[in-house]
Protein backbone atom coordinates (compact mmCIF):
# COMPACT_ATOMS: atom_id res chain seq x y z
CA UNK A 1 0.00 0.00 0.00
CA UNK A 2 1.41 3.39 -1.00
CA UNK A 3 1.96 6.27 1.33
CA UNK A 4 2.41 9.96 0.90
CA UNK A 5 6.05 10.86 1.40
CA UNK A 6 7.16 12.17 4.77
CA UNK A 7 8.33 15.37 3.14
CA UNK A 8 5.05 16.05 1.43
CA UNK A 9 3.14 15.13 4.55
CA UNK A 10 5.17 17.56 6.61
CA UNK A 11 4.43 20.25 4.06
CA UNK A 12 0.72 19.58 4.41
CA UNK A 13 0.98 19.66 8.20
CA UNK A 14 2.85 22.97 8.08
CA UNK A 15 0.21 24.38 5.75
CA UNK A 16 -2.54 23.19 8.07
CA UNK A 17 -0.79 24.78 11.03
CA UNK A 18 -0.57 28.10 9.22
CA UNK A 19 -4.11 28.01 7.89
CA UNK A 20 -6.23 30.87 9.14
CA UNK A 21 -9.59 29.73 10.43
CA UNK A 22 -12.59 31.86 11.13
CA UNK A 23 -13.89 32.00 14.71
CA UNK A 24 -16.60 29.45 15.39
CA UNK A 25 -19.00 32.00 16.86
CA UNK A 26 -19.62 35.69 16.53
CA UNK A 27 -19.07 38.05 19.43
CA UNK A 28 -22.78 38.63 20.00
CA UNK A 29 -23.25 34.96 20.77
CA UNK A 30 -20.33 34.93 23.18
CA UNK A 31 -21.42 38.20 24.77
CA UNK A 32 -24.97 36.94 25.28
CA UNK A 33 -23.65 33.92 27.15
CA UNK A 34 -21.27 36.05 29.18
CA UNK A 35 -24.07 38.42 30.07
CA UNK A 36 -26.29 35.52 31.13
CA UNK A 37 -23.59 34.31 33.46
CA UNK A 38 -23.00 37.76 34.87
CA UNK A 39 -19.50 37.94 33.45
CA UNK A 40 -20.25 41.22 31.72
CA UNK A 41 -20.97 44.06 34.09
CA UNK A 42 -22.71 46.94 32.44
CA UNK A 43 -21.35 49.23 35.14
CA UNK A 44 -17.82 48.36 34.11
CA UNK A 45 -18.08 49.93 30.70
CA UNK A 46 -16.88 53.43 30.27
CA UNK A 47 -20.40 54.76 30.21
CA UNK A 48 -20.77 54.55 33.95
CA UNK A 49 -17.97 56.99 34.54
CA UNK A 50 -19.95 59.84 33.08
CA UNK A 51 -23.29 58.42 33.97
CA UNK A 52 -24.24 60.88 36.66
CA UNK A 53 -24.77 64.61 36.17
CA UNK A 54 -22.69 65.61 39.17
CA UNK A 55 -19.85 63.45 37.87
CA UNK A 56 -20.13 65.03 34.44
CA UNK A 57 -20.01 68.48 35.94
CA UNK A 58 -16.96 67.66 38.02
CA UNK A 59 -15.24 66.16 35.03
CA UNK A 60 -16.01 69.11 32.81
CA UNK A 61 -14.67 71.61 35.30
CA UNK A 62 -11.52 69.59 35.80
CA UNK A 63 -11.01 69.21 32.08
CA UNK A 64 -11.57 72.92 31.61
CA UNK A 65 -9.02 73.83 34.26
CA UNK A 66 -6.58 71.18 33.13
CA UNK A 67 -6.91 72.08 29.48
CA UNK A 68 -6.35 75.75 30.08
CA UNK A 69 -3.40 75.04 32.36
CA UNK A 70 -1.84 72.79 29.75
CA UNK A 71 -2.51 75.35 27.08
CA UNK A 72 -0.90 78.13 29.06
CA UNK A 73 2.22 76.14 29.70
CA UNK A 74 2.56 74.75 26.21
CA UNK A 75 2.12 77.99 24.26
CA UNK A 76 5.00 79.48 26.20
CA UNK A 77 3.36 81.99 28.50
CA UNK A 78 5.93 83.41 30.94
CA UNK A 79 6.89 81.14 33.76
CA UNK A 80 9.32 81.33 36.62
CA UNK A 81 11.52 78.60 35.22
CA UNK A 82 12.13 80.06 31.81
CA UNK A 83 15.74 79.82 30.78
CA UNK A 84 17.27 83.11 29.78
CA UNK A 85 20.19 81.55 27.93
CA UNK A 86 18.46 79.07 25.69
CA UNK A 87 15.10 80.75 25.52
CA UNK A 88 13.67 77.35 26.38
CA UNK A 89 10.30 77.24 28.01
CA UNK A 90 9.83 74.50 30.52
CA UNK A 91 6.20 73.64 31.06
CA UNK A 92 5.26 74.13 34.67
CA UNK A 93 2.67 72.38 36.71
CA UNK A 94 0.70 75.53 37.17
CA UNK A 95 -2.72 74.90 38.59
CA UNK A 96 -3.85 78.49 38.66
CA UNK A 97 -7.42 78.52 37.45
CA UNK A 98 -7.87 80.85 34.52
CA UNK A 99 -11.60 80.98 34.82
CA UNK A 100 -13.55 82.18 37.78
CA UNK A 101 -16.27 79.77 36.81
CA UNK A 102 -14.31 77.03 38.50
CA UNK A 103 -14.57 78.65 41.90
CA UNK A 104 -17.46 79.15 44.30
CA UNK A 105 -19.96 77.41 42.09
CA UNK A 106 -23.07 76.04 43.67
CA UNK A 107 -26.04 74.43 42.02
CA UNK A 108 -29.63 74.48 43.12
CA UNK A 109 -30.72 71.63 40.87
CA UNK A 110 -29.54 68.92 38.55
CA UNK A 111 -30.86 70.89 35.59
CA UNK A 112 -28.82 73.91 36.59
CA UNK A 113 -25.71 71.76 36.97
CA UNK A 114 -26.35 70.13 33.61
CA UNK A 115 -26.69 73.51 31.93
CA UNK A 116 -23.44 74.64 33.52
CA UNK A 117 -21.83 71.46 32.34
CA UNK A 118 -22.85 72.10 28.76
CA UNK A 119 -21.53 75.66 28.95
CA UNK A 120 -18.29 74.45 30.50
CA UNK A 121 -17.74 71.88 27.79
CA UNK A 122 -18.51 74.45 25.13
CA UNK A 123 -16.14 76.95 26.78
CA UNK A 124 -13.46 74.31 27.00
CA UNK A 125 -13.73 73.43 23.34
CA UNK A 126 -13.64 77.06 22.24
CA UNK A 127 -10.70 77.80 24.53
CA UNK A 128 -8.80 74.82 23.14
CA UNK A 129 -9.48 75.93 19.57
CA UNK A 130 -8.41 79.46 20.38
CA UNK A 131 -5.18 78.32 21.97
CA UNK A 132 -4.46 76.00 19.08
CA UNK A 133 -4.97 78.75 16.51
CA UNK A 134 -2.96 81.29 18.49
CA UNK A 135 0.13 79.27 19.25
CA UNK A 136 3.15 81.47 19.60
CA UNK A 137 5.43 80.87 16.62
CA UNK A 138 8.42 81.74 18.76
CA UNK A 139 7.87 79.12 21.43
CA UNK A 140 10.47 76.36 21.27
CA UNK A 141 8.69 73.31 22.55
CA UNK A 142 10.28 69.95 22.85
CA UNK A 143 8.87 66.72 21.54
CA UNK A 144 10.73 64.85 24.23
CA UNK A 145 9.00 66.83 26.94
CA UNK A 146 5.58 66.09 25.51
CA UNK A 147 6.49 62.45 25.05
CA UNK A 148 7.65 62.24 28.65
CA UNK A 149 4.47 63.92 29.77
CA UNK A 150 2.36 61.51 27.70
CA UNK A 151 4.21 58.57 29.23
CA UNK A 152 3.69 59.95 32.74
CA UNK A 153 0.01 60.52 32.05
CA UNK A 154 -0.27 56.96 30.73
CA UNK A 155 1.03 55.72 34.07
CA UNK A 156 -1.44 57.86 35.96
CA UNK A 157 -4.27 56.55 33.79
CA UNK A 158 -3.12 53.01 34.51
CA UNK A 159 -2.94 53.69 38.24
CA UNK A 160 -6.33 55.33 38.43
CA UNK A 161 -7.91 52.60 36.33
CA UNK A 162 -6.50 50.00 38.69
CA UNK A 163 -7.87 51.96 41.63
CA UNK A 164 -11.25 52.17 39.96
CA UNK A 165 -11.45 48.41 39.91
CA UNK A 166 -11.52 48.47 43.70
CA UNK A 167 -13.51 51.64 44.07
CA UNK A 168 -15.44 52.20 40.86
CA UNK A 169 -17.62 54.97 42.22
CA UNK A 170 -15.11 56.94 44.21
CA UNK A 171 -15.52 60.55 43.03
CA UNK A 172 -11.95 61.64 43.75
CA UNK A 173 -10.39 58.81 41.77
CA UNK A 174 -12.87 59.39 38.98
CA UNK A 175 -12.01 63.07 38.82
CA UNK A 176 -8.31 62.34 38.60
CA UNK A 177 -8.99 59.70 35.99
CA UNK A 178 -11.07 61.96 33.80
CA UNK A 179 -8.76 64.92 34.16
CA UNK A 180 -5.79 62.77 33.28
CA UNK A 181 -7.56 61.32 30.27
CA UNK A 182 -8.27 64.84 29.03
CA UNK A 183 -4.70 65.94 29.58
CA UNK A 184 -3.39 62.82 27.88
CA UNK A 185 -5.57 63.42 24.83
CA UNK A 186 -4.33 67.01 24.61
CA UNK A 187 -0.72 65.88 24.98
CA UNK A 188 -1.08 63.21 22.36
CA UNK A 189 -2.32 65.87 19.97
CA UNK A 190 0.77 67.90 20.72
CA UNK A 191 3.03 64.95 20.11
CA UNK A 192 1.31 64.18 16.83
CA UNK A 193 1.36 67.77 15.61
CA UNK A 194 4.17 68.86 13.28
CA UNK A 195 6.97 70.92 14.79
CA UNK A 196 6.04 74.57 14.88
CA UNK A 197 2.37 73.86 15.45
CA UNK A 198 2.70 72.47 18.96
CA UNK A 199 1.41 75.48 20.76
CA UNK A 200 -1.53 73.42 21.88
CA UNK B 1 0.52 40.17 19.58
CA UNK B 2 1.05 41.39 23.14
CA UNK B 3 -2.09 41.79 25.15
CA UNK B 4 -2.94 45.22 26.43
CA UNK B 5 -2.74 44.97 30.21
CA UNK B 6 -5.49 47.51 30.50
CA UNK B 7 -7.76 45.35 28.41
CA UNK B 8 -7.05 42.46 30.72
CA UNK B 9 -7.86 44.52 33.78
CA UNK B 10 -11.01 45.84 32.22
CA UNK B 11 -12.06 42.41 31.04
CA UNK B 12 -11.57 41.06 34.54
CA UNK B 13 -13.91 43.79 35.75
CA UNK B 14 -16.50 42.69 33.21
CA UNK B 15 -15.99 45.41 30.61
CA UNK B 16 -17.60 44.07 27.45
CA UNK B 17 -15.47 46.04 25.03
CA UNK B 18 -12.27 44.83 26.64
CA UNK B 19 -13.57 41.27 26.58
CA UNK B 20 -14.45 41.64 22.93
CA UNK B 21 -10.97 42.88 22.13
CA UNK B 22 -9.44 39.82 23.82
CA UNK B 23 -11.79 37.58 21.92
CA UNK B 24 -11.09 39.31 18.61
CA UNK B 25 -7.36 38.92 19.00
CA UNK B 26 -7.44 35.26 20.00
CA UNK B 27 -10.65 33.70 18.72
CA UNK B 28 -9.23 32.39 15.47
CA UNK B 29 -6.32 30.68 17.22
CA UNK B 30 -8.32 29.37 20.18
CA UNK B 31 -11.23 28.21 18.06
CA UNK B 32 -8.87 26.49 15.63
CA UNK B 33 -7.67 24.02 18.23
CA UNK B 34 -11.26 23.35 19.29
CA UNK B 35 -12.28 22.79 15.69
CA UNK B 36 -9.38 20.42 15.04
CA UNK B 37 -9.96 18.35 18.15
CA UNK B 38 -13.64 17.90 17.23
CA UNK B 39 -14.63 16.66 13.84
CA UNK B 40 -18.15 18.09 14.15
CA UNK B 41 -18.43 21.84 13.40
CA UNK B 42 -21.63 22.29 15.39
CA UNK B 43 -20.17 20.55 18.38
CA UNK B 44 -17.01 22.63 18.01
CA UNK B 45 -19.06 25.83 18.02
CA UNK B 46 -20.81 24.77 21.22
CA UNK B 47 -17.57 23.80 22.88
CA UNK B 48 -15.97 27.04 21.77
CA UNK B 49 -18.65 28.97 23.64
CA UNK B 50 -17.87 26.98 26.76
CA UNK B 51 -14.18 27.56 26.26
CA UNK B 52 -14.63 31.32 26.08
CA UNK B 53 -16.89 31.35 29.10
CA UNK B 54 -14.22 29.45 31.00
CA UNK B 55 -11.53 31.85 29.83
CA UNK B 56 -13.55 34.83 31.05
CA UNK B 57 -14.44 33.09 34.31
CA UNK B 58 -10.81 32.25 34.93
CA UNK B 59 -9.43 35.68 34.00
CA UNK B 60 -8.96 36.74 37.63
CA UNK B 61 -6.64 33.76 38.08
CA UNK B 62 -4.42 34.78 35.16
CA UNK B 63 -1.16 35.98 36.68
CA UNK B 64 0.76 36.75 33.55
CA UNK B 65 3.27 33.94 34.09
CA UNK B 66 2.79 32.96 30.46
CA UNK B 67 1.49 34.73 27.39
CA UNK B 68 -2.24 35.24 27.51
CA UNK B 69 -2.63 33.28 24.28
CA UNK B 70 -0.73 30.32 25.72
CA UNK B 71 -2.77 30.42 28.91
CA UNK B 72 -6.05 30.61 26.99
CA UNK B 73 -4.92 27.87 24.62
CA UNK B 74 -4.41 25.52 27.57
CA UNK B 75 -7.91 26.24 28.76
CA UNK B 76 -9.22 25.53 25.27
CA UNK B 77 -7.48 22.17 25.09
CA UNK B 78 -8.55 21.13 28.60
CA UNK B 79 -12.10 22.23 28.11
CA UNK B 80 -12.41 20.58 24.72
CA UNK B 81 -10.99 17.26 25.87
CA UNK B 82 -13.26 17.33 28.92
CA UNK B 83 -16.27 18.06 26.72
CA UNK B 84 -15.36 15.22 24.38
CA UNK B 85 -15.03 12.88 27.35
CA UNK B 86 -18.41 13.94 28.70
CA UNK B 87 -20.21 13.16 25.49
CA UNK B 88 -18.31 9.88 25.25
CA UNK B 89 -16.46 10.78 22.11
CA UNK B 90 -13.48 10.01 24.23
CA UNK B 91 -15.03 7.62 26.70
CA UNK B 92 -11.71 6.32 27.96
CA UNK B 93 -8.91 7.92 26.15
CA UNK B 94 -6.32 5.70 27.76
CA UNK B 95 -7.99 2.58 26.42
CA UNK B 96 -8.47 4.21 23.05
CA UNK B 97 -4.80 5.01 22.90
CA UNK B 98 -3.55 1.70 24.20
CA UNK B 99 -5.60 -0.58 21.99
CA UNK B 100 -4.64 1.32 18.84
CA UNK B 101 -8.26 1.31 17.68
CA UNK B 102 -7.81 4.81 16.43
CA UNK B 103 -5.21 3.92 13.85
CA UNK B 104 -6.11 0.43 12.67
CA UNK B 105 -7.42 0.28 9.17
CA UNK B 106 -10.99 -0.73 8.48
CA UNK B 107 -12.66 -1.56 5.17
CA UNK B 108 -13.86 1.94 4.43
CA UNK B 109 -10.35 3.30 5.00
CA UNK B 110 -9.03 1.10 2.21
CA UNK B 111 -11.03 3.04 -0.37
CA UNK B 112 -11.11 6.45 1.28
CA UNK B 113 -8.93 9.05 -0.37
CA UNK B 114 -8.53 12.32 1.46
CA UNK B 115 -7.82 15.62 -0.23
CA UNK B 116 -6.55 17.40 2.84
CA UNK B 117 -5.17 16.83 6.30
CA UNK B 118 -8.44 18.06 7.76
CA UNK B 119 -10.39 15.52 5.78
CA UNK B 120 -7.98 12.72 6.58
CA UNK B 121 -8.13 13.47 10.30
CA UNK B 122 -11.82 12.55 10.31
CA UNK B 123 -10.66 8.92 9.95
CA UNK B 124 -8.70 9.03 13.19
CA UNK B 125 -10.28 8.17 16.51
CA UNK B 126 -10.73 11.13 18.87
CA UNK B 127 -7.75 9.97 20.92
CA UNK B 128 -5.39 9.54 17.99
CA UNK B 129 -6.68 12.75 16.52
CA UNK B 130 -5.94 14.56 19.77
CA UNK B 131 -2.36 13.26 19.84
CA UNK B 132 -1.76 14.25 16.23
CA UNK B 133 -3.36 17.70 16.57
CA UNK B 134 -1.64 18.53 19.82
CA UNK B 135 1.79 17.40 18.66
CA UNK B 136 2.02 18.13 14.98
CA UNK B 137 -0.31 21.12 14.70
CA UNK B 138 -0.21 22.77 18.11
CA UNK B 139 3.38 21.98 19.01
CA UNK B 140 2.87 20.18 22.32
CA UNK B 141 5.60 17.84 23.51
CA UNK B 142 4.85 14.20 24.21
CA UNK B 143 5.21 14.90 27.91
CA UNK B 144 2.60 17.64 27.75
CA UNK B 145 0.29 15.44 25.71
CA UNK B 146 0.74 12.67 28.24
CA UNK B 147 -0.39 15.03 31.00
CA UNK B 148 -3.40 16.22 29.02
CA UNK B 149 -4.55 12.77 27.97
CA UNK B 150 -3.46 10.72 30.94
CA UNK B 151 -1.06 8.55 28.97
CA UNK B 152 2.69 8.07 29.02
CA UNK B 153 4.96 10.10 26.75
CA UNK B 154 5.95 6.82 25.11
CA UNK B 155 2.31 6.02 24.44
CA UNK B 156 1.84 9.42 22.88
CA UNK B 157 4.90 8.93 20.68
CA UNK B 158 3.75 5.51 19.56
CA UNK B 159 0.25 6.77 18.83
CA UNK B 160 1.58 9.68 16.84
CA UNK B 161 3.76 7.44 14.72
CA UNK B 162 0.79 5.27 13.84
CA UNK B 163 -1.53 8.22 13.29
CA UNK B 164 0.92 9.82 10.90
CA UNK B 165 1.33 6.56 9.02
CA UNK B 166 -2.42 6.26 8.65
CA UNK B 167 -2.80 9.84 7.53
CA UNK B 168 -0.03 9.41 4.94
CA UNK B 169 -1.84 6.40 3.59
CA UNK B 170 -5.17 8.26 3.46
CA UNK B 171 -3.46 11.06 1.58
CA UNK B 172 -1.66 8.78 -0.85
CA UNK B 173 -3.60 10.18 -3.76
CA UNK B 174 -1.56 13.34 -3.40
CA UNK B 175 1.58 11.28 -3.98
CA UNK B 176 1.98 12.13 -7.68
CA UNK B 177 1.88 15.78 -6.92
CA UNK B 178 4.40 15.24 -4.18
CA UNK B 179 6.85 13.59 -6.53
CA UNK B 180 6.93 16.71 -8.65
CA UNK B 181 7.92 18.82 -5.68
CA UNK B 182 10.05 16.23 -3.94
CA UNK B 183 13.08 17.71 -2.33
CA UNK B 184 11.67 21.23 -2.33
CA UNK B 185 11.09 22.84 1.03
CA UNK B 186 11.93 19.68 2.89
CA UNK B 187 11.52 20.44 6.50
CA UNK B 188 10.33 18.49 9.48
CA UNK B 189 8.34 21.03 11.37
CA UNK B 190 6.94 19.01 14.21
CA UNK B 191 8.46 19.29 17.66
CA UNK B 192 10.26 16.24 18.95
Amino acid sequence: MSHLSEEKFDELVAAERARELEPLNDWRTIAARAREEGLIHESSSRGWVLGQPWMQAAAAVLLLIGGIAIGRTTIGLPSATESSAGNTTVPTASTEPSSSTANNVTFASVDEASATLRRAVSDYQRAAEFLASNASPGSRDSLSIYSARAAALDKIVNATESALESAPRDPVINQYYLATMGARAATQQLVARPVGLRGF
Amino acid sequence: MPIDQLDLKRAMAGDERAMQRLWSQHASHIDAVVRRLCDDPELAADISQEVWMQIFRALPSYRGDSQFGTWAHRIAVNRTLNALRKIRRIAKLEVDIEDDSGVTENDSDRTFLAESIEQAMTRLSPGARAVFVLHDIEGYTHGEIGEELGITPGGSKSQLFKARAKLRKLLANLRDESTTVAGKGKQHVAPV
